[in-house]
Formats: structure tokens, C-alpha cells, sequence
């Protein structure tokens, strides 16, 4: 797993107080919303609150959540592309 | 500013801000509740030992953070979405001058999360995040 994948997992863990979860189980392709770790919309406001404060990567509107929060392959992608800028 | 009653559409016995010392919309506010012994939920919370319930201070966070909404409230469709993180450290008694101070914390697709204290006299009786969602 990358360095950068396993902080976001931890900040996920961490972020929405799953407690009891590790993050080799979360599957990197699982959809965040929904099916996959069924998060709420009070997740997603926590999550660009997270995302914000450990990696300095704002999410600005609910198109770019829609592409970031696909899964955490997805959310990876996203902050490490905008990490960079 | 001192009108709330045009900000807020809440109203007797459930409008918990009397005034509004600072304001800067979507970023801060600082208001004020004045306890008395008229308030009419202290008849029984409780006979003989009046002290404001616990989640009326949350309502007052909410009511003061109302004001980081630029414009008045009324007609908007503005709910409480959650609470975190709620701590009561003291109650809040006749008599008391509650400072309420809320800071916004961010938001997202509707919904906001506002952090808030409850003060009297430089301490602390009550903190939590509260989150509102716009629909």
C-alpha cells in the first residue's frame, strides 16, 4: 500500500471515529458512499474537513467530492494531484 | 445589531438570543442570552432548583449561528442535521448573562458545521459542533 493511501485510510479511520477498523480493510477500489463503506453526507462534510487539515487539499464543490469520493483509490488520486499545485 | 426578530423566525418562548454583540457572516458571531427566572421551561426543570436544560444551550449555539448566515433566516430551510463532541461542564442559572460564541468550521454541499461556547463570566459551561443543513 502507498505511504500516501494508508494516511488517507487513517484519516478516514481517524476522521469518522470507525473505530475497531484497520486499513487493510478497506478495499482501495470500494466506493466511499452507498454500498461500499456507506458513509452519510455528515461523513462527506467531515472527510473535506479531514482532507482540508491533514493535506492541505480543499474540495471545493459537490463535483469535485463526486470524483473524489469514489473510492479511496479515487480520493488518493485526487489529493495527490492537487497536493502538487 | 439588536434586531433579531427580523433575522430569526423563532419567537417566544423558543427565540434564545437576545443580542448580537459581533458579527462577521459565514466566519463568526458573538450574541448573548440573558437568563431570568421568567424563562417559562424553568418552572419545572426543575421546582425549586431552576437551571437551563442542557440542550436549550445547544438551541442557543444554533440560534446564534444562525447570524453567520448573511441574510434573515425567514422562509429558509434550515435544520439541525447533528451534534458532536457536546460537553456540559456547568449549568446555566437565573440571573446568568450567556455569552454565544460560534465559529464555522466548513462546509459542504449544504451542510455546514459550526463549532460553539457557552460562557458566563470567562467560563466555559458548554461546547459542541453543531451541523445545519440547508436544504
Amino acid at each position: 500500500m502507498s505511504d500516501l493511501k494508508l494516511r488517507v485510510k487513517e484519516m478516514i479511520i481517524e476522521r469518522l471515529k470507525l473505530e475497531g477498523m484497520t486499513p487493510d480493510q478497506i478495499e482501495d477500489g470500494a466506493p466511499l458512499f452507498g454500498d461500499g463503506l456507506g458513509l452519510d453526507s455528515i461523513d462527506a462534510l467531515e472527510l473535506v474537513l479531514g482532507i482540508e487539515q491533514v493535506f492541505g487539499v480543499k474540495i471545493e464543490d459537490e463535483a469535485a467530492g463526486l470524483q473524489a469520493f469514489k473510492s479511496v483509490q479515487a480520493l488518493t488520486e485526487f489529493i495527490a494531484e492537487h497536493a502538487k499545485a | 445589531m439588536t434586531d433579531i426578530p427580523a433575522h430569526l423566525p423563532h419567537r417566544y418562548p423558543f427565540l434564545l438570543v437576545d443580542r448580537v454583540l459581533e458579527r462577521e457572516p459565514g466566519v463568526r458571531v458573538v450574541a448573548e442570552k440573558l437568563v431570568t427566572f421568567g424563562e417559562p421551561y424553568l418552572q419545572g426543570h426543575f421546582e425549586g432548583r431552576p437551571m437551563v436544560p442542557g440542550v436549550l444551550l445547544l438551541e442557543m449555539l444554533a440560534q446564534a449561528g444562525g447570524f453567520l448566515e448573511a441574510e434573515p433566516l425567514h422562509g429558509a430551510a434550515i435544520f439541525l442535521a447533528g451534534v458532536q463532541d457536546a460537553r456540559f461542564k456547568a449549568p446555566a442559572l437565573p440571573g446568568d448573562r450567556l455569552r454565544l460564541e460560534v465559529r464555522a468550521d466548513g462546509a459542504f454541499a449544504g451542510l455546514m458545521k459550526i463549532r460553539g461556547i457557552v460562557s458566563c463570566e470567562g467560563r466555559d459551561l458548554c461546547t459542541a459542533a453543531l451541523l445545519v443543513k440547508r436544504l
